[in-house]
């Protein structure tokens, strides 16, 4: 089961509200290569892992990747406090504010829905891993292009910390790849 | 096959001797070295040296 | 919303931030690298800091887990603001 920490991962901090950076950070929120995709497609095939070690590695990452769901919502948030319809409005958010107020929503950065076509579990764990090493290079070249979104320092110091993390899961998928392969191997000679 | 499986009764996690095999993905395995101390690590994104990858934006990468 | 934290709350948080960001690294870590003993007792370590830090926390601010990870005082505690995305980093 999961338990809720009141606390965020990271100190998100941003210099000033800034409308239409957050229309574009929405993106990991609710599209495709975001922190809900990851998380929820992470903690998904975790189920069918064959091995002590795949179940840990997914659902440890998924788990984080829920942290970092919460770190794109507080980015946005503070982008978007205090700011009046009208401001909305002037970048083209008005629809969003007509449907949604200030409030997030989890869509992509063009307004279209999270859907679970976002995500895949095959069945099997090779290539389900392959699909986890290709969502975090994703989410490393979107993390890429926010930075080079925004001038804002503080904000970019988050993003910065959000794509490292991806590096890292990276790793590890690819170290547990290996396991899982040599696994898979070893099983078929019996 | 080139790699005796019958030596390796459990799974190995470093394998001892690579050859890779074809059509295989393979990513090296971390060897643990120094760290950064907590208060770096936040700052940096990992807790580990070897795997920060600073993003240097506004500089064209190799083509 | 915003003000209700104190500095010394702000910097008690960061200090768990840390140290937590450092558990849950050398948790990916050993998750791929079990038998990793120096990896342990790093791990290891980190808990007992971070614990003594968050006991400290939770002494001043109420708990930091719900659902029976840790007591509260009178009045309930977990509810109150702020919230950690309304928190001035």
């Amino acid at each position: 089961m999961w338990l809720y920490e009141k606390k965020l991962q990271y100190p998100v901090r941003v210099s000033k509200p800034d409308v239409r950076m957050a229309g574009y950070l929405i993106t990991q929120y609710g599209g495709p290569d975001g922190e809900l995709s990851a998380a929820l497609r992470y903690l998904n095939q975790r189920y069918t892992m064959p091995t002590g070690r795949a179940k840990g590695v997914l659902t440890d990452i998924g788990t984080e990747e829920l942290a970092h769901l919460e770190i794109i919502a507080t980015m946005v948030y503070k982008l978007l406090r205090g700011v009046p319809p009208e401001e909305l409005r002037r970048v083209d958010l008005g629809p969003h504010y007509a449907q949604h107020d200030n409030a997030l929503f989890l869509n992509d950065a063009n307004g279209v829905p999270w859907t679970a076509a976002y995500i895949q579990a095959t069945g099997d764990p090779i290539a389900d891993l392959h699909e986890d090493l290709a969502a975090e290079q994703k989410a490393r070249a979107t993390y890429e292009h926010l930075i080079r979104l925004t001038d804002d320092p503080d904000l970019k110091d988050g993003l910065r910390f959000l794509r490292e993390r991806e590096v890292v899961h990276f790793q590890r998928f690819g170290e547990l790849l290996d396991h899982v392969h040599g696994y898979m191997t070893s099983k078929k000679l019996f | 096959m080139a790699r005796d499986k019958e030596k390796q009764p459990e799974v190995q996690y470093y394998p001892e001797i690579p050859p890779l095999e074809l059509a295989t993905a393979y990513v090296p395995p971390q060897v643990l070295g120094r760290t950064f101390t907590p208060a770096e690590a936040v700052q940096y994104g990992t807790l580990f040296p070897e795997l920060y990858r600073p993003y240097p934006y506004g500089i064209k990468t190799a083509r | 919303m915003n003000g209700l934290e104190s500095r010394e709350q702000v910097r008690l948080l960061r200090e768990i931030q840390e140290l937590e960001f450092a558990a849950v690294e050398w948790n990916l870590f050993l998750d791929t690298h079990p038998e990793n003993r120096e990896a342990l007792e790093a791990y290891n370590a980190t808990v007992a800091r971070l614990n003594e830090k968050k006991r400290a926390y939770e002494a001043a601010y109420g708990p930091l887990v719900h659902f029976g990870a840790s007591a509260s005082a009178y009045p309930w505690r977990w509810i109150e603001d702020p919230w950690p995305w309304e928190i001035d980093y």
